[in-house]
């Protein structure tokens, strides 16, 4: 092989994860480690109360004490919690910029990069976007237009001292600081995040929508959402994730809390495009999520709708609580596995109250040498009468040295409500390839093609921002790994 | 009392405690005991029982006065009665039963992930005091009737069969577990299928509600065999059912199916597990339960396709019927694919008795205990209708008809 070849090789492979690039800040971290004064650090930083403060010091304690839950099927060495940062904010956000001139430019351009100026994004897409570029909320657009109808829609960190009675009711009540590891872990030292509230009544009219990016390498990212929908209101709300390419495994454990009131309606999309580490399973992120919602209300409703397609290591697993009677929890997941990369994410229903449903889409796509594992519950309480609950979990294998799994939990203690779980697992059908190569297609289009038909039923529950590039994204995932 | 103590107590009744190599191994696993937390949560074999009561046992095994009788009624076709889990030796030109030896101590018992999650098998190998083996010799067609009676209350019987089915055999095996008293049994199967091979395997577990029956069983599957296994469980006591089995050659099949039958605080924990090992083999995993009052009851099931393992097809169905709300069910199916040429799926459902269905039954003047007994019958009747041989299609009919007769 010439040189030539072999810059030309190099320079193409570098250009694999295109959202793989570092903006130079100045990054003001306190020291490495976890520790008491690591988190009286990050509550002194974000001026946070001194209620607050305890209530991260009574999760440090709990954390301490545990361990990391086991049951997922996936395989990583061991975390160090004490190399990590567990703050990072650019120098000079102590203060917060009042518009977007006096944010760094730099910023702005990473954006850009990213593709969603936020001057532009303010005119056209009638987006507003809480933006957190590592640990501290840049800028928060559109809040002005959602105040006039009483939408709270801002930073955890500004929640905390503006909105203290509604965090101290609601934050950690859907998941207690003492969950598991991840949980307390997250509520010991997270950082930011955002916060929605929908007073009784108000359909939120726009899309709320926020774009996490991990920036700072070895920064550990804990974001903390609540959204809490009043009686009768609607919100959706879009998550959207890429981050920077890196050697070194990022550890990232967001907890995100929404809570339904009566009649009220919570639809959360996400589109994770973390780094997944590079063709020899080296670098990318460690994605440790929970996420929960709680039907608190009658009548209300919880969707999670889901695309998977980065991070090295994926467990995650939206929940919801189905406590008021009538209501309704959906799940809808697309999880794309391709070189090394692990998943095991799927969902839990818990149905508590009368005449309760669920239902599970879950499709899971593996390539390469990855694993990729569907696991969920289902339980019907005793007094969950008449609830229903329909799961449908489909694998597609591409190649033969990847795993797809799947590890559904039932658990009926109620003899009225009726339970029905099917899945399969095959491979892409080989008449369905033939036919789409006849009509002049290339391999690599077909496949991407059958697997997008494969998602379609999932892709189609996403708001339209994010289905064109879900479906674009779901098309990148299989490059380079089918033929 | 503690494990040790009580194995150390009754060694000297206990098979193969002269053995060094057993002796090592069961050290081990009396530290296993020892040292495990019992986590009910993600141990598929301690669910819903109190594992305690299984572990602190009084230790009593009785040697069997009368041998068993082994009758050969017509060519082909035997009778064995099985006393306390010991069978006296019998060979003829078409089988042989023997007693196991040490070298069957390690089938299947000597397995790292077995040890670590199923206690019921570490407490077999552990306190093994019974068991036979039998040997089908190639090429030949037996039917086999094996009725298992335990003499006295309050025994405890760890007993370890073998069955061997030689190149080309076909074995047609009934085996009936009907027990008044209240004694404990914990039985391991190690079946092994050469070549072109077939065994159908019956079960039919009627057991009185203070006999406990634990029963695993593990079979292995060669070439172009056949096992096929159906469990009919009408007990009223404690009853385990974890089969496992392993197709290790090509073109081979394994079909493990059961139907159970719960009422009052009857507790049933079910698993299958089928590892598919060579290609081009053939799997089915059903389960069908009806639970009433406050019964519980799980069910695993398991399809593991090995990366070598293309053309697999497995397919696994889970279905139970809630009568009373005090019931409850649990089951899990899982599949772990590694291969990416296959044709899996699964199903489970659980729910009431469908009330469309009674709804129409009761317009047309049934009553409704009459119209749910009728659409019980049928959920069941795929099961029923299935089996070839008469006298025992007629034995699991009366059973039924008996479990009918006190769903209210």
């Amino acid at each position: 092989m010439n040189s030539e070849t072999l810059n030309t090789l190099d320079s193409y492979s570098k250009n694999k994860y295109k959202y793989g690039f570092v903006t130079n800040i100045d990054n003001e971290k306190p020291k490495k480690g976890l520790n008491e004064d690591t988190i009286k650090f990050i509550s002194l930083k974000k001026k946070e109360p001194d209620w607050m403060l305890q209530w991260r010091l009574k999760a440090f304690s709990k954390w301490k004490k545990m361990k990391e839950p086991k049951w997922a099927n996936l395989n990583f060495p061991e975390i160090d919690y004490q190399d990590i940062y567990y703050y990072s904010a650019p120098k000079g956000f102590e203060k917060k910029p009042k518009d977007l001139s006096e944010v760094d430019p730099k910023l702005i351009e990473t954006y850009n990069k990213l593709g969603i100026p936020l001057e532009e994004q303010k005119v056209l897409a009638g987006v507003a976007v809480d933006v957190v570029f590592d640990s501290v909320s840049v800028a928060t657009t559109y809040k002005g237009e959602l105040e006039k109808l009483g939408i709270i829609f801002c930073s955890i960190g500004e929640a905390i001292q503006k909105h203290p009675d509604l965090i101290k009711k609601y934050l950690g009540s859907v998941i207690p600081a003492g969950d598991h590891s991840f949980s307390a872990l997250n509520s010991a030292v997270f950082t930011d995040g955002s916060f929605v509230y929908i007073p009784e009544g108000v359909k939120c009219p726009m899309e709320l929508s926020t774009y996490f990016r991990i920036n700072a390498e070895n920064t550990g990212q804990f974001e903390r959402t609540l959204i809490i929908a009043d009686k009768g209101s609607y919100v959706s709300y879009l998550e959207g994730c890429t981050a920077p390419k890196r050697d070194d495994n990022q550890l990232h454990a967001a907890n995100v809390e929404l809570i339904a009131l009566e009649d009220a309606e919570i639809k959360y999309s996400t589109v994770q495009n973390w780094y997944p580490g590079d063709e020899d399973g080296k670098g990318g992120i460690y994605n440790f999520v929970t996420k929960r919602g709680l039907c608190a209300g009658k009548n209300s409703k919880i969707s999670w709708t889901q695309v998977e397609t980065g991070s090295a290591i994926t467990w995650k697993y939206p929940s919801c609580i189905l406590k008021g009677d009538n209501s309704i929890g959906e799940f809808y997941s697309v999880a794309i596995t391709n070189n090394f990369q692990q998943a095991d994410t799927g969902t839990k229903m818990t149905h508590i109250g009368k005449n309760t449903k669920s239902k599970i889409i879950s499709k899971g796509i593996s390539l390469g040498k990855s694993q990729n594992t569907y696991r969920g519950e289902v339980s019907f309480l005793r007094k969950a009468d008449k609830a229903r609950n329909y799961t449908q979990c489909d694998s597609l294998l591409v190649g033969n040295r990847c795993g797809a799994h799947t590890v559904p939990y039932i658990d009926s203690k109620n003899n009225t409500a009726v339970i029905e779980h099917e899945a399969s697992t095959s491979k892409i059908n080989e008449d369905q390839l033939y036919y789409c190569r006849q009509r002049g297609l290339s391999h690599e289009e077909a496949v991407s093609l059958i697997v997008n038909g494969f998602c379609k039923q999932v892709l189609q529950e996403l708001p339209m921002e994010f289905a064109v590039e879900a479906q674009k994204l779901v098309s990148i995932s299989l490059e380079g790994s089918v033929g | 009392m503690n494990i040790q103590d009580n194995y150390l107590k009754n060694k000297k009744n206990i098979f193969f405690s002269e053995n060094k190599d057993i002796e090592t191994h069961r050290e081990k696993l009396i530290n296993i005991f020892e040292n495990d937390r019992f986590d009910k949560k993600n141990n598929e074999s301690i669910k819903n029982i109190n594992l305690k009561n299984f572990i602190d046992f009084k230790y009593k095994y009785l040697i069997p006065e009368e041998t068993s009788v082994i009758n050969k009624n017509q060519e082909n076709s035997y009778t064995i009665v099985s006393v306390n889990g010991q069978c006296s030796s019998f060979k003829d030109d078409k089988i042989e039963i023997t007693k196991i030896l040490d070298e069957d101590y390690n089938d299947f018992s000597k397995n790292d992930t077995i040890e670590h999650n199923d206690h019921f098998v570490n407490l077999n190998s552990l306190f093994l005091n019974s068991g036979f083996k039998i040997t089908v010799k190639k090429n030949n067609n037996i039917k086999i009737k094996i009725s298992n009676i335990i003499t006295d209350d309050d025994l405890t019987i760890f007993q370890k069969n073998n069955y061997i089915c030689e190149e080309g055999s076909s074995l047609n095996l009934i085996e009936e577990y009907e027990n008044k008293n209240n004694s404990t049994s914990n039985l391991l199967n190690v079946i092994k299928l050469e070549k072109n091979s077939q065994l159908n395997h019956f079960l039919i577990q009627d057991n009185s509600p203070n006999h406990n029956l634990i029963i695993t069983s593990h079979s292995t599957c060669k070439k172009d065999s056949n096992y096929t296994q159906k469990v009919y469980n009408f007990s009223e006591g404690y009853v385990r059912n974890f089969h496992y089995s392993e197709l290790i050659e090509t073109n081979s099949e394994a079909d493990l199916q059961g139907i159970f039958f719960l009422k009052d605080n009857n507790i049933c924990n079910n698993k299958t597990f089928v590892k598919h090992l060579a290609e081009d083999c053939k799997s089915n995993q059903v389960y069908k339960g009806i639970l009433n009052d406050r019964a519980k009851a799980t069910y695993f099931s398991n399809t593991h396709v090995d990366q070598v393992a293309q053309k697999t097809e497995g397919y696994q169905l889970s279905k139970g019927i809630l009568l009373s709300e005090n019931a409850s069910y649990f089951s899990k199916p899982e599949l772990k694919i590694y291969a990416d040429d296959v044709k899996c799926s699964h199903g489970s459902t659980i729910g009431p008795i469908d009330e469309n269905a009674i709804f129409y039954l009761r317009s047309r003047g049934m009553s409704k205990i009459a119209a749910t007994k009728i659409l019980i019958s049928s959920f069941i009747n795929e099961e029923l209708s299935s089996i070839d041989n008469q006298q025992m299609s007629e034995i699991i009919q009366k059973k039924l008809v008996r479990y009918l007769s006190k769903v209210k």
